[in-house]
């Protein structure tokens, strides 16, 4: 059940405060007092080549009344400037996808850019990454739950503790609360990262409880989170390549790939590597190959789809 | 003693004192696997136990670890290992072939000290798409 977003003002106070605290427990202050520092992420620790710092012991910011066995989805409306808000969910079963995802290349969230480096897993630096993730609730391109992010923010950051909430519903088939929070700073276009929270609601945060701050960063590349631009910092010695029209469309455009199911490898259609795999392991896939990618798999090393 | 555990792509096991994953399949199996011998392991493993198997073979202690005999299982979630390397016999991981947050890890490198891989198999879970089950032996 998707239901119109209505931010509450004490969440996003919260959420200011944590930005302020550097990620300790959050301080009394006015919501005015707060506002004033929507954009001063300068408390947080600067990356330092771990994925996510914990916030406030793990502990969510959940109000009580919140915490419910009704299943649902909450986007709040892109702003003036085209971004992600907060997205909220109550995960259970009844939201969670029932078939494979679809396409999501239509979306160009903000400070979108198609652009590779040899050490990127996959090569695309960025990633059109879910707020609340498809194996969550099965949104394919919604442009409010869509936001540019790195490989490394998307696959290390956000997709362990997604993986660790989807396999707890399926268990249990009981439900998640489930909120995440893109952290723009200033005018910026590309989030300096996400805020993540979590709660498993029957047991009472029993089986899952967490709350981390994910950073939006890749080693060894640097970002400008103003436009999305970006480059190798300074002593890298690995190359990066804009990626042309024609390979931007290509990434774009629908391909046939056979997917090897347990290496997670995929390949070209003539690709000597696919005829070996075993039946069970193979699988044929129409899309583009972004998403792809988005799904773990890597390209073969041999054929390079 | 024999010990089993569960743990994530890269070896983790809990994340803010609450274990990573668990699955009715996998329970199954090591109640199974186990039948017929000790099955040690702490109250905190047992809860997610009890409701299915009431009556079992498991013993409950927090001190398992230094009661369990030669031949022993040991059920472990929580527990730094590394202290006990010497007196495990066998160890029975099972992989959950996924990525989780982790902050406590299993503790034992099964690639050195003459631990060798002797037994490997995968079977489906059920909320995971493949469990692999290995077991280390010297």
């Amino acid at each position: 059940m998707r239901r119109i977003c209505k931010i509450k003002s004490r969440f996003l106070l919260i959420v200011l405060c944590f930005f302020l605290s550097g990620c300790s427990m959050v301080p009394e202050k006015s919501q005015e007092e707060s506002t004033q520092y929507v954009s001063n992420i300068e408390s947080v620790p600067e990356f330092s080549g771990e994925p996510y710092v914990v916030v406030n012991e793990n502990e969510p910011f959940f109000e009580e009344e919140d915490y419910t066995e009704e299943a649902f989805e909450e986007y709040s409306d892109l702003d003036s400037l085209g971004r992600c808000g907060v997205a909220y969910a109550n995960i259970g079963q009844e939201i969670m996808p029932t078939e494979k995802r679809g396409d999501i290349g239509s979306v160009k969230p903000t400070g979108w850019h198609s652009i590779q480096y040899d050490n990127v897993e996959g090569k695309s630096l960025y990633n059109r990454c879910h707020l609340v993730g498809f194996q969550l609730s099965g949104e394919n391109a919604n442009e409010q739950n869509l936001i540019t992010g790195t490989r490394y923010f998307n696959v290390e950051g956000m997709l362990p503790f997604e993986n660790m909430v989807a396999d707890y519903v399926k268990e249990t088939e009981d439900h998640v609360l489930y909120r995440v929070t893109p952290v723009f700073e200033g005018d910026n276009l590309v989030a300096s990262g996400v805020l993540m929270e979590a709660k498993s609601v029957e047991d009472e945060g029993d089986g899952v409880t967490f709350c981390v701050y994910v950073y939006n960063n890749q080693p060894d590349i640097e970002i400008d989170y103003a436009t999305g631009e970006s480059g190798l910092e300074s002593e890298s010695e690995v190359t990066k390549s804009d990626v042309s029209k024609e390979a931007q469309d290509s990434e774009y455009e629908a391909g046939t790939y056979i997917l090897n199911k347990n290496s997670k490898k995929f390949h070209r259609m003539d690709c000597s590597g696919a005829s070996s795999i075993k039946e069970k392991n193979k699988e044929e896939f129409t899309g583009n190959r972004e998403e792809l990618v988005n799904q773990g798999y890597a390209p073969c090393q041999q054929c390079n789809p | 003693m024999i010990v089993i555990a569960c743990v994530d792509d890269a070896l983790g096991m809990m994340f803010n004192k609450r274990r990573q994953s668990k699955d009715k399949v996998l329970q199954k199996e090591i109640m199974e696997a186990t039948a017929g011998k000790k099955l040690w392991m702490n109250q905190y493993s047992l809860n997610q136990f009890q409701e299915e198997f009431p009556e079992s073979h498991i013993l409950c202690d927090e001190d398992f670890l230094n009661k369990a005999a030669e031949g022993d299982y040991c059920f472990v979630e929580n527990i730094s290992l590394k202290s006990y390397e010497e007196k495990i016999e066998k160890i029975i991981l099972y992989k959950w072939n996924r990525k989780y947050p982790a902050d406590f890890f299993f503790d034992i490198s099964i690639n050195e000290n003459g631990w060798k891989i002797i037994e490997s198999e995968e079977f489906p879970g059920y909320s995971h798409e493949k469990i692999t089950k290995e077991v280390y032996g010297k």
